[in-house]
This record gives C-alpha cells, sequence and structure tokens, in this order.
C-alpha cells in the first residue's frame, strides 16, 4: 500500500547486525534512499546483502542503529506497517508462491490486508495486465517455467502496490528473453527498488545507483555507471567489470 | 461441476461417506445403489476413473485389507448365489471394501474438484475451528515442500548411484536428516513469504455468493441418498 511520502522513504544510520555476538554480519551501515530511485546493491557472496534485505522488512529485529521504512522505526510492533509498504520478492520463487493458482496468490497480500473483494479483484487484475501474464492467471503455481514463476512473484508484490520494493537476485536462472523482459518491467516500476545481485549487468540496466557491501561494510555508494566502471575497485572486493564492459 | 459453492460439495461428500459407512455390513444393494453418485460425478465432473485410482494407489491396499480376515471369524452363511453358499465374514469383507472404495473416491471427488482454498473455506462456513482450518491448510502448504524436497534429494541421488535400484540403507540417515532440514529450512521461507503479505494467522478466503443450484445440488443428493439408505422404493 502506497504511504504517500516523497522523498526520503529509506533510513539507515549506524546499522549493525550479527547472528552470533561477535561475529557481525553488518557494520556501521548508513544510507538513505528516496522515492523511486533504483538501487543496486553487489557484493561477493556472503558478505550480509541478503541480511541487510531481511532487516528492512523486519524478519529480524535484533539490530543495533536506527532503521526507518517507510516512515516507521522497524520494531516488532511495526512490524504489520512496514510490510504493508515494503515488497519482498525471493530469489526463489518457489518459496514465494504458495497457494493452488497464480491468481489466488496474487490476492493474498491484499485480501490479508482487508481490502474489499472489488478493490483484491482490480489489484489483481492491474498487476496481471501490467506484467502481461493474462495467460498465467488461473495457471497452477507448481506448473510453470522459471521466468514465468518468477513474473508471478512480481505480481504478487505489485498487487500490494507497495512503496519500496526489495528484490534478491531476481534475474538468477532466467534466460535472456526472460531477463530481458524483467529489465524492462522494473525499469517501468516506478516505487523505490533495492535488487541485490551478482549480475552486474542486470544492476547496469536497472539501477541507477549502486552500493558496494563488502565484509559487512558499504565500501562505494555512487552512479552505476561510475562504480561499476572502476574496474579496480571491483577486483579489489572480489567481483568482475560486468561483461558488457569488459568486452569493451 | 467445478463452479458449484464448495460447501455444497463438501456437505455432499460428508453425508455421502456417512451414510455409505452406516449401511448394514450384509446389505449389498442399496451400497451398489450408491455408486449413482460416484457414476454420476466422474461424468460430469469429467473426471478419470484411472487417474483416481492411480492417485489413491497408497490408501486402496489399506481399503482392500481392512475386512481381509472377516471370512475367518464369521462363517455363518448369509446368501446364496444359486447352489453357493456366500458366508457373512466374505459379505462383511466385500461390503467393507466397498465401503472404504466409494469413501475413498467420494473424497477424490471433492479435492479434484474443488481447490484446497475452497475447501478450507467451506469448513469455514460450518464453523470448523480456525486452528483446525489453518492446520490443514499449512499440512498441505508444507507436504508440497517436503515431497519437493525429497523428489530433490532422490533425483541427486539416483544420479551419482545410476547402478543402485533404490537407496543404499547406510545412506537413509543421512538423507532424512538432509531432507528434514532442507525441509525446514523451505517452509520458513514459505512462512516469510506469507508473512511479508500480511498472514496473521488466519486466511483471507473469497466469499463466494450461493446461487440456486448450489442448494439444488446438496439437498437431491441427500433426497437421492436417503431414499437407497432407507430402501424408500425397494
Amino acid at each position: 500500500m502506497k504511504t504517500g511520502i516523497h522523498g526520503e522513504i529509506l533510513k539507515i544510520e549506524n546499522l549493525s547486525f550479527a547472528y552470533e555476538k561477535d561475529e557481525p554480519v553488518l557494520q556501521d551501515i548508513n544510507l538513505h534512499a528516496t522515492d523511486g530511485e533504483s538501487i543496486g546493491i553487489i557484493g561477493a557472496n556472503g558478505i550480509g546483502k541478503s541480511t541487510l534485505m531481511k532487516l528492512l522488512v523486519g524478519l529480524n529485529t535484533n539490530y543495533s542503529g536506527k532503521l526507518v521504512v517507510a516512515g516507521h522505526e522497524v520494531t516488532p510492533k511495526n512490524l504489520n506497517h512496514i510490510r504493508e509498504h515494503v515488497g519482498y520478492v525471493f530469489q526463489d520463487s518457489d518459496s514465494q508462491l504458495f497457494l493452488s493458482t497464480v491468481e489466488d496468490d496474487i490476492a493474498f497480500g491484499p485480501r490479508n490486508y482487508g481490502l474489499s473483494e472489488e478493490e483484491v479483484q482490480k489489484r489483481v487484475d492491474d498487476a496481471i495486465s501490467f506484467l502481461h501474464i493474462e495467460h498465467l492467471r488461473k495457471k497452477s503455481t507448481y506448473k510453470m517455467s522459471g521466468g514465468e514463476k518468477k513474473l508471478a512473484s512480481i505480481a504478487t508484490i505489485l498487487a500490494m502496490e507497495p512503496d519500496i520494493i526489495i528484490m534478491d537476485e531476481p534475474s538468477i536462472a532466467l534466460d535472456p528473453r526472460n531477463r530481458r523482459n524483467l529489465i524492462n518491467i522494473l525499469n517501468k516500476i516506478k516505487s523505490l527498488k533495492i535488487i541485490t545481485s551478482h549480475d552486474l549487468d542486470f544492476v547496469m540496466d536497472t539501477c541507477e545507483r549502486t552500493i558496494l557491501i563488502d565484509d559487512g561494510r558499504i565500501i562505494a555508494d555512487g552512479a552505476t555507471d561510475v562504480i561499476l566502471k572502476d574496474e579496480k575497485l571491483l577486483t579489489t572486493h572480489s567481483l568482475e567489470l560486468p561483461l558488457s564492459l569488459s568486452r569493451m | 461441476m467445478n463452479n458449484l459453492h464448495p460447501l455444497g460439495k463438501l456437505l455432499t461428500c460428508v453425508l455421502y461417506i456417512f451414510l455409505v459407512a452406516s449401511i448394514d455390513k450384509y446389505d449389498i444393494i442399496p451400497l451398489i445403489l450408491m455408486s449413482v453418485y460416484l457414476v454420476f460425478a466422474f461424468l460430469i465432473g469429467e473426471l478419470s476413473l484411472k487417474e483416481g485410482l492411480y492417485r489413491m494407489r497408497l490408501i486402496l491396499p489399506l481399503v482392500l485389507f481392512v475386512g481381509i480376515f472377516n471370512p475367518f471369524f464369521d462363517k455363518d452363511i448369509v446368501l446364496y448365489v444359486g447352489n453357493i453358499g456366500i458366508s457373512g465374514g466374505v459379505m462383511s469383507m466385500i461390503t467393507l471394501f466397498i465401503k472404504g472404495l466409494y469413501s475413498v473416491l467420494s473424497a477424490y471427488i471433492l479435492i479434484a474438484t474443488t481447490s484446497i482454498d475452497d475447501i478450507c473455506y467451506a469448513l469455514r462456513v460450518v464453523k470448523v475451528p480456525k486452528i483446525i482450518v489453518i492446520v490443514i491448510m499449512l499440512i498441505y502448504r508444507y507436504f508440497d515442500v517436503m515431497a519437493l524436497e525429497a523428489h530433490r534429494i532422490m533425483t541427486a541421488y539416483s544420479l551419482r548411484a545410476p547402478s543402485q535400484k533404490g537407496i543404499h540403507y547406510k545412506a537413509w540417515g543421512a538423507l532424512v536428516g538432509q531432507w528434514l532440514l532442507r525441509s525446514m529450512d523451505r517452509a520458513e521461507m514459505v512462512y516469510e513469504s506469507m508473512l511479508l503479505r500480511g498472514f496473521n494467522g488466519e486466511f483471507s478466503f473469497k466469499k463466494k455468493a450461493l446461487k440456486l443450484q448450489d442448494f439444488i445440488y446438496p439437498i437431491a443428493w441427500a433426497c437421492i441418498f436417503v431414499i437407497i439408505k432407507l430402501r424408500i422404493i425397494m
């Protein structure tokens, strides 16, 4: 659901988090994001990207520092409000889709937030039409290809009309055509998008701002075309230039 | 049949199973007549009997064996077919088998023509406690998760042990452990996905309006079942 907030919609200050004491996963993270931005979070495996995303939706709340999402601090008390405004697209679509048909799955969120059946139906229709997946409406969620599942997963989030959309490795296991389709769709979405990915070409095509994380800390935060062209920076932190740039 | 209100289908199925189970153990005629519901539903619902029996293959052996010892305990002749006497034990074994088969097939008809969400919605309409309905839905969800994980593990095993038939008993412990751990991880992610979309302990079902045929369907079947059960026209 839209809060109507314009301007700063995500504020992270001095955020630190550890699953186990003395083994910090995230340290002193500072990040501000505004409505409509598109941010890529990049970094090697196991450096805390997914953990950071999970903190944003309150799947872990025992962090230190300040974390304000859609105008509310992420605390156990505020989780309902925060989750109303943040959509999370899982890396594994099989975990995202759990109802019998795509249509039912898309309606799950709006229905849980107590919208009228007419409004729920409108949200479902809008999400389906935005993604051009009319043919999947009645399809069983277990009988779809990887690309179809990814689009259906995004539809379940779009139907909630969130202010912030978080996507964990969205391009993984997609063929080139589905990947291109997903890029076009993401570029049409107006909400704040936060995308974690190892696919730097995908980040290049979808995000105007990129944040590089390593060892639980923000190493660089700036324009995508500056950060992703900095070969020294990328290689120092276990990444490589995007394929599209390395060929040049 | 798929478009009928789930409540009517659920009540018809429950009533059918109850009345079939309550037919006398030596009374085979009404039991045979009760098959009219199954024949009708399989035809109208465009269901395949072969598919139905295949899907119920794990339960059917239990149904088959449930009365297998009856002929040894009840040897009194209760019926003659020509010159051949049929004992009470054989009769009750046959009727038990038919009752079990009918019950399983009627449940199959319900689940083949009604989604789990609709069945649970109907259960809530008849005031089945919320906690029971949620448990049914979650078992259904997590059963799929567990089945998928089991399939992945078995595929990975068989690809690296192509000459083996099945899984070697020495690997069972490790594989079952892996299966449970992976299933728990997956189940947790499914649950997180539900939480992130506003799940607060109760499924919100789409309300369905009742039409005239939704009343006629269960009432007509209830009348037919009672007529057969009470042998009103026989």
